[in-house]
């Protein structure tokens, strides 16, 4: 799975493309990890822009899951974006969609980046 | 009926293989490509559920899957050699819990509940059989 970073003002956006499985949760949650601690200043948003994964499974779901409980803690806003309808179903059938903020576009995202907590 | 079996250890690194033998089947079959994601979510949730409690010190256990195309269902079963486990018996995690008390215990398993439209474990002599069907429009 490839990732992309992109920084918008205080706003970090991740974009992870192909399969998030158990093969690439691992590394995608040290890229998470290394997304919310930013360039020595956190940022104050993280956004996961799904428009490119494919594919979602209960080992990517924990990784999610992980990166929110972190952003909280931080006090960093967190949320995903641009789901494609597989990966959403994966998130309403978890219940993942009611504790972690879900956005139709990335431009929805950006205008509402207080998140859910 | 169209049916396909492949084996292998089971080893975390081994579901790529996995998955490339159910997207072949897939090309094979001219199946619709929608319905393929909600079964590699299955062979990876159950494949690494055998992974994660089957393995014990001194042995790996095989792993057997097969997919069988029939009467519009297909049918994915998924059988190992290690010790009796029925994933089954997880219990289902809580979707409404909140971000803090959140569990992901059990989340595959339930995942794949949901997701097919039966889902049976037997233990055969000393195997562990995992069976999951569901409907496919073709």
């Amino acid at each position: 799975m490839k990732v992309r970073l992109e920084t918008l003002g205080p706003t970090t956006l991740v974009i992870p493309q192909g399969r998030l499985d158990f093969a690439s949760a691992d590394r995608f949650q040290e890229q998470l990890e290394q997304a919310l601690a930013g360039a020595g200043t956190a940022p104050a948003a993280l956004i996961i822009d799904c428009v490119d994964l494919d594919y979602v499974s209960s080992a990517g779901l924990r990784v999610f899951l992980r990166a929110a409980r972190a952003a909280e803690r931080a006090g960093v806003s967190f949320a995903v974006c641009a789901l494609k309808p597989a990966v959403r179903d994966v998130f309403d059938l978890s219940g993942f969609s009611r504790i972690i903020a879900v956005h139709a576009s990335r431009a929805m995202a950006l205008q509402s980046p207080a998140g859910p907590a | 009926m169209n049916e396909r079996r492949t084996s292998v250890p089971s080893e975390a690194m081994q579901l790529p293989i996995l998955t490339r033998f159910l997207q072949e089947f897939w090309s094979a079959t001219e199946l619709p490509q929608a319905e393929a994601l909600t079964f590699e979510l299955a062979l990876e949730e159950v494949f690494m559920n055998v992974v994660m409690h089957g393995a014990s010190a001194d042995s790996v256990p095989r792993v057997e899957v097969s997919v069988a195309l029939g009467d519009g269902a297909l049918t994915l079963t998924v059988e190992d050699d290690g010790p009796a486990f029925d994933p089954l018996s997880l219990a289902a995690p809580d979707v409404t819990a909140s971000l803090d008390e959140r569990r992901v215990g059990g989340l595959g398993v339930f995942l794949v509940r949901r997701m097919m439209d039966s889902v049976s474990y037997h233990r055969v002599g000393t195997r562990n059989q995992l069976r999951m069907t569901k409907q496919v429009a073709r």
